[in-house]
C-alpha cells in the first residue's frame, strides 16, 4: 500500500494542493496572507510527512518488547 | 465627583467615539462646561456649609446631653454637701473639683469663681490633651470626658472620626482663656453650655429643632448635586474624549509650517501610497464642510530619505507582525518575514510540542478566545491572560499544527493512536517475560502517516525516535535556513544591489550547501537505501561528516561510490567561498568609487559639510513627528532652506560618497567570520527541536504512569474514587505543566529560532516605524478614566 511512490504522490498532492490555493484565494487585500500561509504549511506539513516515512521506509532497527504478554494484539 | 461615587458612564457605550470633533463642538462645550461648573461649585459650596453647620449642631447636641449628665452626676452625689455651703448650682461641683482634684488646701479658695470649658475633640488627640492640660495648669483643673458612640464625618475630606465631649472645670478667668486657646490649639470644637438644666434643656430643644431643618435643607440640596453630577457623569467620558482629541489635533498643528509669503499652513507627513487617494477626498470633504474659499492641496514631494516602514496587518497578522516588530523594524520595501512566520513559527513550536491531546487543548482554549473575542476585548484582563489573549491566532495556529505534528509523533496524551495497520508483527508464540523481537509484516509496506504505533512502550523506542527527531530538526532546520537565506538574495534584487548577490548570497549559499546541504542529502540518502536488502554496514553519518573535514578523501564506510572525490570537491568549493564573501564585496565597492573619482564627481555633501545641519538632530525630529524637512520647493524663503536641500542630497547619496574602505571592509570580515562559524552553529541551534520535543514526550509519559495508571491498578470501589481523583489531578497538571509551562517554553525557543538563526540570514532591520496620527491609537495609548 505504502511504498516508495507515496512520496512521489505526496509530491504532486502537495503541488496540486499549492496550485489550487494559489489560484482559489479568496481575492482582496489579504489574498498574499492566504497564499503564503497555505502554501507554506502544505509543504511544512508534507517536510514532516515525507521524513516520518522516510525513517520508517528501511528500517534498520525493529521494535523490541520485553514485557509484551501472549494473546497480545 | 470621587466624593459622592456616581458611576461614570463606561466609554465603551459611546459609539462614535472615533469620528473626528467639530469646530463647533468644542466650543460648545467649552461654554457647557464653564456654567455647569460654576452652578456646581455654588451647589458644593452651600452643601459644605450647611454640612459644616449641622456638624457643629450635632457636636453641641452632644456636648449639652454629655455636658448635662455630668451636671446631674455632680449634683447627685453632692446632696449631703450641699447645705455646708450656699444654694449656687455650682457648689457641688466645686466639692467634686476640690475632692478629686485638688484636694483639701484648696477648698475655701475661689468658690465663687468655678468656671467650665465644655467641647468636642477627636478622640486620638484627648491623651495629649489631658497631658498638656495637666502640665500647663499644674494639675488645677478637673476633666470630665465621654466618648460620642458615633462617628462625626468632617463634610470637607468626608472622612469620620471618632470624637469625645470633654467638659472641664477651673478657676479663675486666665485659667479658663489658657483652657480654650490649648484646647483650639489642638482642634477641639468649644460650645457653649448654660450652668442652669432649665436652659439646657432649652438649648437641647432648640439644637434639636435646627438640626431638623437643617437636615431637610441638606436633603434637598444633596439630591440638585447628585442629579446634576449624574447627568454630567453620563457624558464626562464623551467630553474628556473630545478634549483629548482637540488637544492632539492642536498639537499636530503646531508642527506645520508657516509659509509666511503665501500665508498658508504646511503639513509633510508620511502616507502609504495606497491611502493617498483617500487622504485627498477626505481634506476635499472637510474642506467643503468648513466652507473655506482657499482649497487645500495635496502636492507629491520628491525625496531621497527613506520613508518609514509600515506593515499593513489585520487581527490575524497583527501578532505575527509584532513577533518580528520586538526584534527590529525592517528597512523600507525589505522583504517582510512577518509573512512567512505566520507558518514557521507556529510549526516550529508543534515541532516540539507535537501531541494531538495537548494540541487540541490548545486549539479549543484559541478557539474559545476567539469565539469571545468582542467580550473579552472589553474586559480588564490580567497580564498573563491580556498576553495569550493578545496571541490568540498564534495560539490557534500552534494548536491545529500540534494536532497533526501530534498525529505524525503518533500522540495523544503520550499514547499511541493506532489508525493505520502497523507495519511491525509480534510473533505469536513467546512466554511471558521473553524478549521479543518485532518483525515486518510486508518489506513492500511502510507505515502511511507518521510513526508506527508499534513503536510505543518498546525498549528501543528512544533509539528510533531519538535518530528520527534529531535527522527531522537538521532537516527541518535546513529548510528554514536555506528559505531564510533565499530572502536576502530577494532583498538585493530589489534594492538593486547585484553586489550582495554575488558577494554575498551566492558564496554563502555554496558554502551553506556544500556541507549542510551535503549533510541533508546524505540523511535522505541513507534512509532511501535498504542497507539490510543490500547487506553492506549502514554508514554512520556523524562518523563521514567529522571525516569530511580531519582526513578528506578517506571513508571508513562507504555510502554511495565516488564519494570520496564528491566530498572533497564539496570541501573545496565550501573553502573557496570565504575568500570570495571576505574580499569581493569590499573590493567592488572601492573599484566602483575610484570609477566615479576618476571621472571627476564630487559629493555636494563633501565639500560643503559645514553648511548641513545636525543630521541626528534632523532625524530625531523627522521620526519623532512623521514629517519630513527638506527637499520641497515652497521652502525658498525659509532661511536655512538651502542647507536643508544641501544636507538632503547629501544624505540621500552619502552611501557612495562617504566610502571608507577600511570600515567597509572590517564589516566584511565581521559577517564572513559570522556567516560561516553561524551555519555550524545554527545547525546545531535547531536540534533544540529534537531536545525539547523529547522532554515533552517523555513528560506527558512520565506524568500518565504516576497518575491514571496508578487507579488503573486497583479494582472496586477504591479503584472508582482513584480514578476519578487522579483524572483530575492528571488533567490539572497537564494543563498547567504540560500545556501552558511546555507551551511557554517551546514558544521561547521557536521565537529564538526565527529572530535568531533565521532572520539573521537576511534581515536588515534598519527601519522607522511609521506612526500615524489617529485618534484611535491616541486614546488607546492614554485611555479615559
Amino acid at each position: 500500500m505504502a511504498n516508495g511512490w507515496s512520496l512521489i504522490i505526496g509530491l504532486i498532492v502537495v503541488v496540486i494542493f499549492c496550485g489550487v490555493s494559489w489560484f482559489a484565494s479568496p481575492k482582496g487585500e489579504n489574498q498574499t496572507v492566504w497564499r503564503s500561509s497555505l502554501i507554506l504549511s502544505a509543504w511544512a506539513m508534507f517536510l514532516m510527512w515525507a521524513i516520518t516515512f522516510m525513517a520508517q521506509w528501511h528500517p534498520l532497527i525493529s521494535p523490541i518488547h520485553n514485557s509484551l504478554r501472549p494473546g497480545y494484539d | 465627583m470621587d466624593k459622592s461615587s456616581i458611576p461614570m458612564r463606561s466609554i465603551y457605550e459611546f459609539n462614535n467615539i472615533l469620528a473626528a470633533p467639530s469646530a463647533s463642538e468644542i466650543d460648545e462645550l467649552s461654554d457647557r462646561c464653564q456654567s455647569l461648573e460654576s452652578r456646581i461649585s455654588s451647589l458644593n459650596e452651600s452643601y459644605e456649609t450647611l454640612k459644616k453647620r449641622e456638624v457643629e449642631l450635632t457636636e453641641w447636641r452632644w456636648v449639652l446631653r454629655e455636658a448635662g449628665g455630668f451636671f446631674d452626676r455632680a449634683r447627685g452625689n453632692a446632696e449631703e454637701i450641699r447645705q455646708s455651703i450656699d444654694d449656687d448650682d455650682d457648689a457641688p461641683l466645686l466639692r467634686d473639683v476640690e475632692q478629686t482634684g485638688q484636694g483639701d488646701n484648696d477648698r475655701s479658695f475661689g468658690a465663687m469663681n468655678i468656671g467650665f470649658v465644655a467641647g468636642v475633640i477627636p478622640r486620638e488627640r484627648v491623651a495629649a490633651f489631658e497631658r498638656i492640660l495637666w502640665r500647663t495648669l499644674r494639675g488645677n483643673l478637673y476633666m470630665n470626658q465621654s466618648e460620642i458612640p458615633d462617628q462625626i464625618v468632617n463634610p470637607e475630606t468626608n472622612e469620620g472620626a471618632d470624637k469625645n465631649v470633654f467638659v472641664i472645670f477651673a478657676h479663675g478667668k486666665e485659667i479658663i482663656a489658657k483652657i480654650r486657646k490649648i484646647s483650639e490649639s489642638l482642634g477641639a470644637d468649644l460650645y457653649s453650655v448654660d450652668e442652669n438644666s432649665e436652659l439646657r434643656r432649652d438649648q437641647i430643644h432648640e439644637v434639636n429643632t435646627r438640626l431638623n431643618d437643617l437636615a431637610s435643607v441638606l436633603r434637598n440640596t444633596k439630591q440638585t448635586l447628585d442629579a446634576e453630577l449624574t447627568a454630567i457623569g453620563r457624558s464626562l467620558a464623551m467630553w474628556m474624549v473630545i478634549i483629548k482629541k482637540e488637544k492632539a489635533v492642536y498639537q499636530t498643528l503646531n508642527r506645520f509650517s508657516y509659509d509666511s509669503a503665501r500665508k498658508t499652513l504646511i503639513a509633510e507627513a508620511w502616507c502609504p501610497t495606497s491611502s493617498l487617494g483617500l487622504v485627498k477626498s477626505t481634506l476635499q470633504d472637510v474642506n467643503d464642510r468648513a466652507g473655506l474659499s482657499v482649497p487645500t492641496i495635496v502636492n507629491q514631494i520628491k525625496t531621497t530619505r527613506t520613508p518609514p516602514t509600515y506593515v499593513k496587518t489585520n487581527k490575524f497578522t497583527l501578532a505575527f507582525q509584532t513577533i518580528i516588530d520586538a526584534y527590529g523594524t525592517a528597512k523600507y520595501t525589505e522583504v517582510n518575514p512577518g509573512l512567512p512566520t505566520i507558518v514557521t513559527f507556529p510549526f516550529l513550536f508543534a515541532v516540539m510540542f507535537g501531541d494531538f491531546g495537548h494540541g487540541m487543548i490548545m486549539t479549543m482554549a484559541a478557539a474559545a478566545m476567539i469565539y469571545w473575542e468582542k467580550t473579552l476585548q472589553r474586559s480588564k484582563l490580567d497580564e498573563l491572560f491580556s498576553m495569550a489573549f493578545y496571541g490568540r491566532y498564534i495560539m490557534l495556529m500552534m494548536g491545529a499544527y500540534s494536532m497533526y505534528t501530534g498525529l505524525i509523533y503518533c500522540d495523544v496524551f503520550s499514547k499511541a493512536m493506532p489508525i493505520f495497520n502497523s507495519m511491525w508483527e509480534w510473533p505469536s508464540d513467546f512466554k511471558e517475560g521473553d524478549t521479543v523481537y518485532a518483525t515486518r509484516a510486508d518489506p513492500g509496506y511502510t507505515y502511511p502517516f507518521g510513526m508506527d504505533w508499534r513503536w510505543h512502550d518498546t525498549e528501543n523506542d528512544l533509539i528510533f525516535s531519538n535518530s528520527y527527531k534529531m535527522k527531522l530538526s537538521i532537516l527541518m532546520g535546513w529548510a528554514h535556513m536555506t528559505f531564510s537565506l533565499c530572502w536576502s538574495y530577494v532583498n538585493a534584487r530589489h534594492f538593486k544591489t547585484p553586489i550582495d548577490i554575488w558577494g554575498n548570497f551566492v558564496p554563502g549559499m555554496i558554502f551553506f550547501q556544500s556541507i549542510f546541504g551535503y549533510l541533508v542529502f546524505c540523511i535522505v540518502y541513507k534512509w532511501s537505501i535498504d542497507w539490510n536488502a543490500i547487506g553492506e554496514p549502514a554508514p554512520s553519518l556523524l562518523n563521514m561528516l567529522i571525516y569530511m573535514f580531519l582526513q578528506p578523501g578517506t571513508i571508513e564506510t562507504p555510502l554511495y561510490k565516488g564519494q570520496a572525490g564528491v566530498q572533497v570537491v564539496l570541501l573545496l568549493m565550501a573553502l573557496v567561498c570565504v575568500p570570495i564573501l571576505l574580499f569581493l564585496k569590499p573590493f567592488y565597492l572601492r573599484h566602483q568609487h575610484n570609477k566615479t573619482r576618476a571621472l571627476g564627481y564630487r559629493g555636494i555633501g563633501e565639500s560643503s559639510r559645514v553648511s548641513a545641519l545636525d543630521d541626528d538632530e534632523e532625524d530625531a525630529s523627522g521620526s519623532g513627528s512623521g514629517t519630513l524637512t527638506g527637499g520641497r520647493d515652497s521652502i525658498g524663503d525659509d532661511d536655512d532652506g538651502a542647507a536643508l536641500i544641501t544636507q538632503d542630497i547629501g544624505h540621500g547619496d552619502g552611501d557612495e560618497h562617504e566610502f571608507e574602505f577600511s570600515e567597509e571592509m572590517i564589516h566584511q570580515v565581521i559577517h564572513t567570520i559570522e556567516f560561516c562559524l553561524n551555519c555550524v552553529s545554527h545547525t546545531a541551534s535547531y536540534l533544540r527541536l529534537w531536545a525539547l520535543s523529547l522532554a515533552h514526550q517523555q513528560l506527558s509519559i512520565v506524568l500518565w504512569k504516576m497518575t491514571l495508571n496508578i487507579a488503573f491498578g486497583m479494582n472496586g470501589v477504591v479503584g472508582v474514587i482513584a480514578t476519578v481523583c487522579l483524572f483530575y489531578l492528571w488533567f490539572v497538571l497537564t494543563v498547567m505543566v504540560l500545556c501552558v509551562m511546555e507551551g511557554t517554553s517551546a514558544m521561547l525557543h521557536s521565537l529564538r529560532l526565527h529572530w535568531v538563526e533565521a532572520m539573521s540570514k537576511h534581515f536588515m532591520g534598519d527601519g522607522v516605524p511609521f506612526m500615524p496620527f489617529s485618534f484611535k491609537i491616541l486614546l488607546e495609548e492614554e485611555p479615559v478614566e
